[in-house]
């Protein structure tokens, strides 16, 4: 399998009258498979969708290359450009842009038109990606009749239909309702199994990504933070904004002394927890809340007592004090601690991280200005 | 401190009946969730208590106070019922600032000013706003217009709050802070609060008490967040409060079976109205577990990998059910492939009257 | 949305029966006022067109409308308001294309700049064109005459495309404006998707953006023509001395040349009857373009959208809008002030025929201040009367909903539809005597009726969109609060409502301080305004004069116009 697209030291600064110089993508680097599901998270203003606007077209670089489909589509050095119509994409847009004044046939149409393509050929395809996307029946209808989900239909089946290699999708779920937002998740890795496209899908919600994606990209202020498979990703993140930012998180501040590892503040107890050797003198240790064991007092673990129950919908979630700190602790409603009893927690598998870094949030609050 | 009695109401708008007898006693000093989906009356029940709109039936008492009886023909007009009340969308005037907003409810009262102006500033305080009391409300941020709806509801000194969806319009890192801030107030006032949401989760967080109402307008529950969870009432509750998997239960012999086209039998204990048929085993996807040794044998059609869990999709015989996998299961038991069978086990199971065709989700 | 409206009634209902007859008395009183102000008059036309001291007799009617010299009108009319319709739109559209989505320079300030033409009263960008195309006088065409050695006058504005041309200058603002708001509203993504899908630049503004903007479109382009249908000032101006006439200015010569007698009166009721069937079928098609192509585009997250590159083409655009700008507005009001000054008409452009005599005779003419003083005598009253009366219509209609709000909401909106010309003659006929006695004629207060008709649907609008805005939760939030109802109306309604109050008075006052058309047939020796006493001193040759006053028309409509973007800007919305 080749590489089907591929950025090259990317980078897109702009100049904002009131905050200076914004480097929006700093030197990106990526390759992306033939055939994969490939997305891109962060939260926003983390470059994400400039750098989708910059492969479709519609942005300039300021630096760097990108190759679709083994063809130079955009280059700084060379001064080349290809317009977005000229590089056989398929997209599809958050507010769905399908077009109000045509029916459903002729949205799903207007890209074979503009093609020229013959009409029996044009009724054929259109009908094949209608019948792809759950749509037969509805060639007739006005896209302001329909319903969102319908809506975002149309816009796959037009993205379908001139069979592109790549397919762009810029936050394609977020204007559906949950419930929605899954089945059309299926659907949309049904279609890539059909059609066997690659997939670039840029969204801000994590188990979105997650589910759908083969591998990801989390970026964040500008810079890409890692690429990995999402199991890899969110089981072992590559710093505190990772871990944070995919699943929930809860973390402990911890002093080390003598290879053990105690909150911070409190020498009294220590976490029962193999440090690593490379470890600093002050860590942050990192969990997920579902990932600590809960049980019984005197039992393996950190001891201690339940601070606060609260029900979820699906779960539990105790608040238990580690020294001064609270600990978010989750476990399905079958498994019931009353508020004061006495337990034990223990951490299955932390990360570590260096303690906390004020620069890099300073520079997080400067951005979300813009 | 004052409780809240709705007795026998009933509310039509024209011919769609919103409301039938119905009856609520909310007790004074608490966190009272009205829940339900919306569409299912709650809205009106709030504007009958509001005197907004007039029922046809009951009575309404706050306290030893008779609001509204339409035997009696007590009707107390909106602006003499003294309830605290905060809107969904603030209902914050915008041409009036933030101390003029919060003195009005006092100006019509008639108090003198500097009366007026020490309980407004008192109630700014408690809402953390005392130092925008000159700004006018499009000056503030949805979150800031929310506090100020909540001081304006507070400063009549009211034993009863009533808020309806108040934090719908908020993002969710404000929505967890303003539920907290509400908690606080409750404390510190000691007052009763009737909170309206169709938000289940919010609700849970927030209340001392939940009442649950049904589509149709009935109540189908009242209770403690703990009662809700762990022994819900009916199947209403039971789905509304989560996610949830139904398979049928049939008696063959002397055995109940899961009927998932072929019978499989339920190794479980269920009730014994349950052998006269039409019952359903209802379960939680996080209370299903992989077991080898179980009778029941499934096949994994998906898995998705959701970040703290994983989301499975079995067949169980003809059936299609959903599996929740937290990652410490994960770790300790392993996970399941596609296409394996597997051996699944119920955990903390259910058994409800079937749903009558036809009805609604 | 099921509680946006409606509100007072369920609360009314909750109040009881006392609160019912305040809202009923409000009721009674628009109804009552409408029928006064609007229906008797257009009552009056109806009957006098097709009776005769109470019996029918349509033979003038039919006598007039076969009439060679008044269907010669009506295919003026026709051709006029069709060829300004087409023109308009073209310009109206590339314009706002051209500030809307592609890179041309200085775009906040042509945007303003745009927006003038709409406030110049076209009858003095008329009499400017006048002045220097004039196919006998016109300076410029005699320099043109006399520099290329012509025998004849190069230019005739005195022709239907004269007038076209003149109403064209001053009527694509009304696509221009529609446009551009619908190309900003516009989801950018919709755009970009016909790209992604392989549409050149060019077929995307062909097959997405024009199509999309079509509702805009055709909304301003219906608008041009009504207004061109119903115009009296462009084609009086420039047609009326060669005999070329429209449905309004024949309305105007009938009555004119009869000496206002009363049969000239219904001869000219019988001409009204004719545009009104005119206008009415262009409203109704109007509203038949405007139901189909009722789609919504203002959605998606707003965004910049890209822009389009003219790269070559960028300078010579830019210097053609500037040019338009100076030729439609720079131009003539350069020529008004220079004849201004001039001590006579027809005497050389040049600087020793220069004199401020005619400013000096607009400021000591008896004539021409007590034109300014009715003018804004008038034009202030109407606005605060309609801006009270319009509130009160737009509450009744959106939240006390009686039986008949649909009625109430058409008869309030009817005198939009209905030409100045024609509302002249139903207020002449309601009220110089014919009904109870009560003879207005000749005086302010016709005048002043007249107005309150054609400029109330003004402030009713506004007000009207105001009140939806104003959620029914704010007044619930005031009763819950210890208000009673009247307490919660004064408190909080009227008070969130003001600023659109304050607009609708000026929408109704800044038009009616420029006001020709139907102040033309109502004034009588006393009671000019300023419009008629440009128009007259015009018709009366003194054009030197005329020309001086209308600089100073012009600049007391840009000191208002300016003061009320002031006012309109320093307030804080809603």
């Amino acid at each position: 399998m080749g590489d089907q697209i591929v950025l090259d030291h990317v980078t897109k600064r702009f100049t904002t009258k009131t905050l200076g110089d914004i480097v929006a993508v700093d030197d990106f680097n990526l390759r992306v498979h033939e055939g994969e599901c490939f997305s891109f998270l962060g939260p926003s203003g983390c470059g994400k969708s400039t750098t989708l606007r910059m492969i479709a077209g519609f942005e300039d670089l300021t630096e760097g290359e990108i190759e679709l489909c083994g063809r130079l589509v955009s280059s700084r050095k060379k001064n080349l450009y290809v317009p977005p119509e000229e590089r056989g994409l398929g997209m599809v847009f958050q507010a769905f842009a399908v077009w109000p004044h045509m029916n459903v046939f002729e949205n799903v149409a207007f890209p074979l038109r503009i093609q020229k393509v013959n009409k029996t050929d044009i009724e054929r395809r259109v009908n094949e990606a209608l019948h792809h996307t759950s749509l037969t029946g509805l060639e007739k209808a006005w896209p302001s009749d329909l319903s969102g989900g319908q809506q975002q239909r149309i816009a796959l089946a037009r993205a379908i239909v001139t069979n592109p290699k790549v397919m762009l999708l810029d936050e394609p779920l977020s204007n559906l309702d949950p419930k929605l937002r899954e089945t059309m998740r299926f659907e949309i890795k049904a279609l890539q199994r059909k059609f066997n496209f690659t997939i670039i899908f840029v969204t801000h919600d994590q188990s979105e990504a997650m589910a759908i994606s083969d591998r990801m990209m989390v970026c964040d202020m500008g810079r890409i933070m890692q690429i990995d498979t999402p199991e890899n990703l969110y089981n072992k993140p590559c710093n505190r904004f990772v871990h944070n930012f995919l699943g929930e998180s809860t973390f402990i501040n911890v002093v080390i002394q003598d290879g053990k590892a105690y909150p911070k503040g409190h020498m009294d107890q220590a976490l029962n927890l193999s440090v690593p050797d490379d470890a600093a003198e002050e860590m942050v240790v990192a969990t997920r809340p579902n990932e600590i064991a809960l049980s019984g007092p005197d039992q393996d673990g950190y001891q201690t007592h339940v601070e606060k129950r609260i029900f979820l919908t699906d779960r539990t979630e105790y608040l238990v004090p580690v020294g001064d700190q609270l600990l978010k602790v989750q476990t399905p409603h079958r498994v019931t601690f009353a508020q004061g009893e006495a337990c034990s927690v223990h951490l299955v598998e932390p990360m570590w991280y260096p303690a906390d870094d004020a620069a890099a949030e300073k520079e997080r609050a400067r951005r979300q200005l813009v | 401190m004052a409780n809240v009695r709705f007795d026998n109401i009933t509310f039509r708008y024209g011919t769609n009946t919103v409301l039938e007898n119905f009856s609520l006693e909310v007790e004074s000093g608490k966190i009272v969730c009205l829940v339900g989906p919306s569409g299912c009356g709650k809205t009106t029940l709030v504007r009958a208590l509001l005197g907004l709109i007039k029922p046809e039936t009951g009575s309404i008492t706050v306290g030893d106070r008779v609001l509204f009886d339409a035997k009696k023909r007590i009707n107390v007009p909106a602006e003499k019922r003294n309830i605290g009340i905060v809107f969904q969308d603030y209902a914050v005037w915008p041409h009036m600032t933030v101390l003029e907003n919060v003195c009005y409810p006092l100006k019509k009262q008639r108090r003198p000013k500097e009366e007026i102006r020490e309980r407004a500033m008192r109630a700014l305080e408690q809402v953390h706003m005392t130092e925008y009391a000159r700004h006018l409300p499009n000056q503030l941020s949805g979150g800031q217009q929310q506090r100020v709806a909540i001081a304006r509801a507070l400063v009549i000194d009211s034993d009863l709050l009533v808020m309806d969806e108040p934090i719908t319009n908020l993002d969710a890192k404000l929505r967890e802070e303003m539920l907290l801030e509400i908690r606080m107030i409750q404390k510190r006032l000691n007052a009763t609060i009737l909170y309206i949401t169709h938000d289940q989760q919010s609700a849970l967080q927030l209340c001392d008490k939940m009442a649950i109402m049904q589509q149709d307008g009935t109540l189908c529950q009242y209770g403690t967040d703990e009662e809700i969870i762990l022994h819900p009432a009916n199947r209403f509750t039971f789905e509304f409060i989560g996610v949830s998997n139904f398979i049928p239960l049939e008696k063959v012999g002397n055995t109940m079976c899961l009927n998932v086209g072929e019978k499989i039998p339920f190794p479980d204990a269920v009730p014994e109205e349950a052998a006269n048929g039409g019952y359903e085993i209802g379960v939680r996807p996080n209370d299903i577990v992989f077991d080898p040794e179980s009778p029941l044998q499934a096949r994994v059609d998906s898995r998705v990998f959701l970040g703290s869990e994983y989301n499975y999709f079995l067949s169980l015989g003809s059936r299609q059910i959903r599996v929740q996998q937290s990652m410490l299961d994960a770790r300790t038991r392993g996970t399941a492939d596609e296409g394996e069978t597997v051996g699944i086990r119920f955990l903390n199971s259910r058994c409800y009257p079937a749903k009558k065709e036809g009805a609604s989700a | 949305m099921k509680r946006l409206g409606g509100v007072s009634a369920e609360l009314a209902a909750v109040d009881g029966r006392k609160r019912l007859n305040m809202d009923k008395v409000m009721t009674v009183v628009c109804f009552v006022l409408l029928l006064i102000i609007v229906v008797i008059p257009i009552v009056m036309i109806i009957f006098n067109a097709f009776f005769n001291e109470g019996k029918l007799e349509t033979q003038m009617f039919v006598e007039q409308v076969t009439d060679g010299k008044n269907l010669e009108a009506m295919w003026n009319t026709l051709k006029i308001a069709l060829f300004a319709t087409i023109f308009g739109t073209i310009m109206g559209v590339f314009y706002a294309w051209l500030l809307g989505r592609s890179d041309i320079p200085a775009k906040g300030l042509m945007r303003a700049l745009f927006n003038i033409p709409y406030m110049f009263p076209p009858f003095l960008g008329a009499m400017a064109w006048d002045m220097m195309f004039n196919g006998r006088s016109g300076y410029i065409n005699k320099m043109l005459r006399d520099l290329f050695g012509l025998t004849q006058m190069p230019i005739n504005i005195n022709s239907v495309w004269g007038i076209v041309f003149v109403e064209v200058s001053y009527y694509f603002p009304f696509v221009f404006m529609q446009v551009v708001s619908a190309l900003e509203r516009m989801d950018p993504t919709l755009e970009e998707s016909a790209r992604i899908a392989g549409a050149k630049q060019r077929q995307v503004i062909w097959k997405i953006t024009l199509p999309l903007v079509k509702p805009a479109i055709s909304a301003g382009a219906l608008l041009i023509l009504t207004t061109s249908l119903a115009h009296f000032g462009v084609p009086s101006i420039l047609g009326y001395a060669k005999g070329i006439y429209t449905l309004p200015t024949r309305i105007y010569a009938v009555i004119y040349n009869s000496g206002g007698s009363f049969d000239g009166i219904r001869q000219g009721a019988a001409l009204s009857v004719m545009l009104v069937v005119v206008v009415a079928l262009a409203l109704v098609l109007q509203n038949k373009i405007l139901s189909a192509g009722n789609y919504d585009i203002i959605k998606g997250k707003s965004m910049r959208p890209t822009l389009i590159k003219l790269r070559g083409a960028k300078i010579p655009l830019f210097l053609l809008a500037i040019l338009t700008l100076v030729l439609i507005v720079i131009v003539p009001l350069v020529m008004i002030v220079l004849v201004s000054f001039l001590k006579a008409y027809g005497l050389p452009i040049e600087f020793k025929n220069f004199t401020f005599a005619q400013y000096e005779k607009v400021f000591t003419a008896n004539g021409t201040i007590a034109a300014i003083r009715n003018s804004l005598f008038v034009s202030i009253t109407a606005g605060i009367v309609c801006m009270f009366l319009g509130t009160l219509v737009a509450y009744v209609v959106q939240k006390i909903r009686p039986k008949g709000k649909g009625a109430l909401e058409v008869i309030s909106m009817l005198p939009y539809a209905i030409p100045g010309t024609v509302l002249s003659i139903g207020v002449i006929l309601a009220w110089s005597g014919r009904i109870v006695g009560i003879n207005l004629y000749n005086t302010i207060w016709i005048i002043l009726v007249a107005y309150m008709a054609r400029y109330l649907s003004f402030s009713m609008k506004t007000s009207s969109a105001a009140l939806l805005q104003v959620h029914s939760s704010l007044e619930e939030a005031a009763r819950v609060c210890g208000a009673s109802h009247t307490e919660s109306l004064k408190d909080i309604t009227l008070p969130l409502i003001r600023p659109a109050m304050v607009s609708g008075f000026f929408l109704i006052f800044l038009p009616a301080m420029r006001e020709v058309t139907t102040s033309i047939l109502l004034y009588g020796p006393y009671t000019r305004t300023l419009g008629v006493q440009i128009y007259s001193l015009r018709d009366a040759g003194m054009i030197p004069q005329a020309a001086a006053l209308a600089t100073v028309a012009i600049g007391i409509i840009i000191i208002l116009n300016t003061i009320v973007t002031k006012i309109t800007k320093d307030r804080k919305g809603v």
